[in-house]
């Protein structure tokens, strides 16, 4: 039990790699609170299945894209647990185009869910983390924002923000004992990853020679969030399987 | 004032606690900061006068919030940058 009685807020939590997150932070011992946008079901299949293993979880409907319901998830972990002590920034869409055929909208989209989203809930917690004088986040960043993909300027741009937005922010709250690191997984077995064409092609250039699970990325922002790495900080793990050596 | 009842009694007892709010924040102020209290004038601007360290405005907002056992929402921590602004947000939160 590595985070046993931590609090941890994950955004994006019902599907792909933030709900093998919430998992494997209620396996070790964390209450944890997750938002979603669209499914009510599938956060009640999930708070199900937690109660069945005897965790402890809450569900909370919102857009992280919007300032005032990050703080109010915030404010509900609050009320309901106390404290914050882990944020996992995870909610994330991808509009994948070539430049030429992209929208404006498209562009604008992908960088208010997966940066400004990222912007807005380090800021809703980041003073109560401040005034406990510790606490942890982990921003789900991706290769692409370290190697650039094809097709994918604006998921690749918001991915290499969010990577300054982790550097930038361990400088400055380190002092509070705060950590914040990111993960950047390669091609991950999920719904964002189920419907590439090219699958057969990416897994021949992946030296471990297949995509990850989102286990092996979950158990990653286990040890990030626990003890295990109290000198860690401002850092990038990739979770990749060599894909980005 | 005209048009306003004038309660001298009552004026003068709220004068007396800023006074006393006022001094009390300012050896707070002055403790966290590490600088003499004489030195924070009511406008001093706390980051460009006395050279404090922006983040240090956490630090006043979680004293101030123990001192007077108040809870001020941290989107007030703009506000705390000088002396007079200060004892503003902090009436304003010890009348609520």
């Amino acid at each position: 039990m590595l985070l046993k009685d931590k609090v941890a807020i994950v955004t994006g939590g019902t599907r792909g790699i933030g709900r093998a997150i919430v998992f494997e932070l209620v396996q070790n011992g964390a209450k944890v609170l997750f938002t979603y946008l669209k499914s009510d079901e599938s956060a009640g299949i999930i708070l199900d299945e937690i109660k069945e293993l005897k965790g402890e979880a809450e569900a909370i409907k919102a857009d992280v894209r919007l300032y005032d319901e990050a703080k109010k998830v915030t404010e509900e972990t609050l009320n309901k647990f106390g404290k914050i002590d882990i944020l996992i920034n995870n909610a994330g869409i991808i509009k994948d185009k070539a430049l030429m055929m992209m929208e404006p909208s498209e562009w604008l989209d992908v960088i208010n869910t997966n940066l400004t989203g990222y912007f807005n809930m380090s800021k809703a917690c980041i003073v109560t983390m401040m005034k406990q004088k510790s606490g942890c986040i982990i921003n789900m960043s991706s290769i692409a924002g370290i190697v650039g993909m094809p097709r994918q300027v604006n998921y690749s741009s918001a991915k290499a923000g969010e990577l300054g937005l982790t550097k930038s922010l361990a400088k400055e709250v380190a002092s509070y004992g705060i950590r914040v690191n990111a993960i950047a997984p390669g091609f991950i077995e999920t719904d964002m990853t189920k419907d590439l064409k090219q699958k057969d092609d990416l897994v021949k250039i992946i030296p471990f020679g297949r995509f990850g699970k989102p286990e092996e990325v979950a158990k990653v922002v286990t040890f990030l969030a626990s003890e295990k790495s109290g000198y860690i900080t401002g850092q990038v793990l990739k979770v990749d399987g060599g894909l980005a050596i | 004032m005209a048009g306003l009842p004038f309660d001298k009694e009552y004026h003068i007892a709220i004068m007396a606690d800023n006074k006393k709010l006022e001094n009390e924040l300012r050896v707070l102020i002055a403790e966290i900061v590490e600088i003499e209290p004489g030195k924070i004038t009511p406008t001093a601007n706390f980051v460009e006068d006395l050279g404090m360290d922006s983040m240090m405005a956490l630090e006043i907002l979680a004293s101030i919030e123990k001192k007077y056992k108040l809870r001020i929402p941290e989107e007030n921590l703009p506000k705390i940058s000088d002396l007079t602004k200060t004892i503003e947000i902090v009436n304003k939160f010890l009348n609520k």
